[in-house]
C-alpha cells in the first residue's frame, strides 16, 4: 500500500516528475558515462605499450623518449650507434630486441624502420600481439606495412606502390620517389600509435638513403635496384630499440647496466612507468570533467529538491487526509523520500540504459574513427558505488521536502 | 463520556498570551449527536485536530471514549485516531489518485494489523455496496466520480474501522439543496443504527433542524468570537 501510495502519487503529477526523471536520467548519463569513458581510455592508454620491458634510446628525458618511440610524436634528441644495439641485445638477459628508425614520413603518417620481430614480439593491451587484417610482415627491402588507419584513410589496398617522404612534414617536397615501396599487409586496427604508422624494413630506410647526403639527394647519382642489393643495408644507426627480457626481475639490472653503457649515453625507460607518468600530466583533464558532471548531478538533485518542495505544498490536504486517516507525521516523510527514491531508481535505470546501448551503438564508430575500444560493460565497481552514491544523493536531497511535510503533517 | 476537555488551552505559538481555544469544560455524552456552529477562524479545525490527535493541547486534559490522549505517545494516539475514530470533510475526503476499493484500504493499513487480505477486500465491497456505489465504479479513480458518490465513498472511508465516534467537518457544503437532505437523512440514521457518536461541524444553522443538541463553538470556546 505504502509504494502504491508513493506510485500513485507520482502518476498523478505526471508532468513535473517525467522532466524530473529526465534531468536527473541525463545527470547519471553524465556521471556514470565520464566515469565510464574515463576508466576506459585509461586502460586503453596505459596499454598502448605491453610485454615490452625495456625502451632504449639516446639520453634523454623519459617522457621525451616515450613520446618518440611509442607515439611517434616529437623528434628524438639523437641516434643510436648500430653496434650499441648489438652489444645490448647480446647480453645473456635479453630475450628479444625490436630496432626502431624513425625520420621519414608518408602523407603525414610516420614511418617506422624495424625488424620482422615487431609484429612477433610488440604487444599492447592486455598483451594482445598485432594481427594482420590483410597480407604478412615485410620480407623484401621495398615491402611496406601498414597500421590500419593508414590504410582505411588513404584507401590503400595490398600491392599498392607508394613514395616515402624525407622528414616529417605532411607535404615534404623531398620524396624518394626513385624508390617505391610495395604494400604487403595491413595490420587489424589497435586503438595504438600502430595505426598511424607505416612499416618497413631497416635495410628499406637504409636503402632510400644511400644516395642521399646531409638531408638532401645528390644530384646526378642514382643507384639502380641491382647496386643497391648488392650493398650491405645494414644501418649505421637507428633512432631506439625495445627489449623483452628473460625474466622480469631483471629489468631494474638491464636498465642500471644501459645508463652506465660507456660508448656512448643512453637512457631505458619501463614503458608503463613513463605511461603512468605521462597519464598523470592528464590528470587535471580528468578532475575537471569529474568536476563537471558531479556539478551537472548537484543541478539536477536540486531540481528534484525544487519538485518535491512546491508539490508538498499542493498537496497540504492530502497530507491532512492521511493524517486524519491515521497516518503517522514520520509516514508522511517516509512517503515522500519513498517517492524521491523511486524517481532516483528510475532515473539509474534510463541513464545508465541509454549509456549502454549508446555505447553499443556507438562502438564500432568510436574503435575504426578514433581507435579506441570502449567497451559497454559499465557495471564497474566505481559506477556502481555511483549509482549507490545517486541513490543517498536523492535521499539526502528530499530529506528537505520530507521534513517540510513532516512538519505540515505534525501541525495538522 | 464519549468527549471530555477540561481547562484546554491550545496556542500555536508558545510565547504567545492569548490562545487560539481556551475551553475550561466541554464534554459529549456516548451515542450523542451533537451539531456545533462555528463560524471559520473560531478554532473549529484546531478543536477537531485535538480531539484526532493530530495535535496536543498546550494545557489541560483531552479525553476521547474514556482515553485520555494527553497519555498517549504519538504513535499510538495515530493508531488511536485510525481504530476509533471516523471523519469526513467537506472537500478532499479521498486521496484523488487512488480508487474507491484503494481509499478505503487505505483507512484499514493504519489500524487493525493485516487480517486475511480477501476478507477485509469482501468488507470493502460488502460497506460500499450498502452506499450505494455500484461495483463499474469501484476501480475507477474517485476524481473521475460525481461528488455525491465521493462523499458516500467517504462515509465508507470512515465506517470501515467501525469506528466510536465520527467527526463531519462541514460535509454538507460541496452538496445541493437535495442532496443535502438526503445526506442528513442517511447520515443519521447510519449513526443511530451503529451506535456512534456524531460531532457535526458547520457553520450553516438550517442543518441544526437536524439535531436535539447544538452547541455554539464561540460559547464553548472563550478565546473565540473575535478572531
Amino acid at each position: 500500500m505504502f509504494l502504491k501510495l508513493a506510485e500513485k502519487s507520482l502518476l498523478n503529477r505526471k508532468g513535473s516528475v517525467i522532466l524530473t526523471v529526465l534531468a536527473m536520467s541525463v545527470s547519471v548519463f553524465v556521471l556514470l558515462g565520464v566515469e565510464h569513458m574515463r576508466e576506459q581510455t585509461r586502460e586503453s592508454f596505459r596499454g598502448t605499450v605491453s610485454g615490452v620491458d625495456l625502451i632504449v634510446g639516446a639520453r634523454t628525458g623519459s617522457l621525451n623518449l616515450l613520446l618518440y618511440s611509442v607515439f611517434r610524436m616529437g623528434s628524438p634528441t639523437n641516434n643510436i650507434e648500430w653496434s650499441s644495439y648489438q652489444q645490448i641485445a647480446s647480453n645473456s638477459k635479453v630475450a628479444w630486441a625490436i630496432p626502431i628508425a624513425l625520420g621519414d614520413s608518408h602523407k603525414g603518417f610516420r614511418v617506422m624502420g624495424t625488424t620482422a620481430d615487431y609484429f612477433k614480439h610488440f604487444s599492447y593491451g592486455r598483451k594482445y600481439s598485432l594481427t594482420f587484417a590483410d597480407g604478412r610482415a615485410f620480407d623484401g627491402v621495398f615491402d611496406v606495412v601498414l597500421g590500419s588507419t593508414v590504410a582505411k584513410k588513404l584507401g590503400y589496398t595490398r600491392g599498392e606502390k607508394i613514395v616515402l617522404a624525407h622528414g616529417l612534414g605532411q607535404t615534404s617536397f623531398s620524396l624518394h620517389d626513385d624508390k617505391p615501396f610495395k604494400v604487403v599487409g595491413i595490420l587489424e586496427a589497435t586503438g595504438t600509435p600502430v595505426d598511424q604508422t607505416v612499416h618497413v624494413s631497416l635495410q628499406g630506410i637504409e636503402a632510400i638513403h644511400v644516395d642521399w647526403q646531409q638531408g638532401v639527394k645528390v644530384p646526378g647519382h642514382k643507384i639502380s635496384n641491382e647496386q643497391l642489393m648488392a650493398q650491405d643495408l645494414t644501418p649505421k644507426t637507428i633512432t631506439a630499440f625495445m627489449l623483452g627480457l628473460t625474466s622480469r626481475m631483471a629489468i631494474f639490472r638491464v636498465q642500471r647496466d644501459i645508463s652506465q653503457y660507456r660508448k656512448e649515453p643512453l637512457t631505458a625507460i619501463l614503458p608503463g612507468v613513463a605511461l603512468a607518468e605521462l597519464w598523470q600530466m592528464m590528470g587535471l583533464m580528468e578532475n575537471t570533467l569529474r568536476l563537471v558532471s558531479g556539478l551537472v548531478f548537484i543541478a539536477a538533485l536540486l531540481g528534484l529538491s525544487a519538485m518535491m518542495l512546491a508539490s508538498i505544498r499542493e498537496r497540504e490536504h492530502e497530507i491532512h487526509l492521511l493524517r486524519v486517516v491515521g497516518a503517522s507525521a514520520g509516514f508522511i516523510f517516509l512517503l515522500v523520500e519513498m517517492e524521491a527514491l523511486l524517481i532516483s531508481v528510475l532515473s539509474i535505470l534510463i541513464g545508465a540504459g541509454a549509456l549502454y546501448f549508446g555505447l553499443l551503438l556507438a562502438g564500432g564508430f568510436l574503435s575504426s574513427n578514433f581507435g579506441l575500444h570502449i567497451g559497454a560493460n559499465i557495471l564497474s565497481e566505481t559506477n556502481l558505488a555511483f549509482m549507490g552514491l545517486v541513490i543517498i544523493a536523492t535521499l539526502l536531497a528530499a530529506a528537505l521536502p520530507s521534513f517540510f511535510a513532516y512538519q505540515k503533517a505534525k501541525s495538522g | 463520556m464519549a468527549i471530555q476537555l477540561n481547562d484546554v488551552k491550545f496556542s500555536y505559538n508558545k510565547m504567545q498570551d492569548k490562545p487560539v481555544l481556551d475551553i475550561p469544560e466541554w464534554s459529549v455524552g456516548m451515542n450523542e449527536q451533537v451539531f456545533i456552529h462555528g463560524r471559520s477562524g473560531s478554532g473549529k479545525s484546531t478543536l477537531l485536530n485535538l480531539l484526532s490527535g493530530i495535535l496536543r493541547p498546550s494545557d489541560g486534559c483531552v479525553s476521547v471514549m474514556g482515553q485520555s490522549l494527553g497519555k498517549m505517545s504519538a504513535r499510538q494516539r495515530d493508531r488511536f485516531r485510525a481504530d476509533h475514530i471516523g471523519y469526513i470533510f467537506q472537500q478532499f475526503n479521498l486521496i484523488p489518485y487512488l480508487n474507491a476499493v484503494d481509499n478505503v484500504r487505505l483507512a484499514i493499513r493504519f489500524s487493525k494489523k493485516t487480517t486475511h487480505s480477501e476478507l477485509l477486500d469482501s468488507e470493502i465491497r460488502t460497506l460500499l455496496m450498502t452506499f450505494g456505489i455500484s461495483e463499474e465504479h469501484w476501480k475507477r479513480p474517485v476524481s473521475t466520480l460525481s461528488i455525491g458518490q465521493q462523499q458516500r465513498i467517504a462515509i465508507a472511508r470512515a465506517m470501515i474501522n467501525k469506528p466510536q465516534l465520527l467527526i463531519a467537518d462541514e460535509p454538507t457544503s460541496s452538496l445541493d439543496q437535495n442532496n443535502r437532505d438526503v445526506f442528513m437523512v442517511e447520515l443519521l440514521k447510519l449513526v443511530k443504527a451503529q451506535r456512534i457518536t456524531l460531532l457535526f461541524v458547520s457553520h450553516d444553522v438550517s442543518l441544526a433542524s437536524y439535531f436535539n443538541r447544538v452547541d455554539s463553538l464561540s460559547d464553548i470556546n472563550r478565546a473565540g468570537g473575535c478572531a
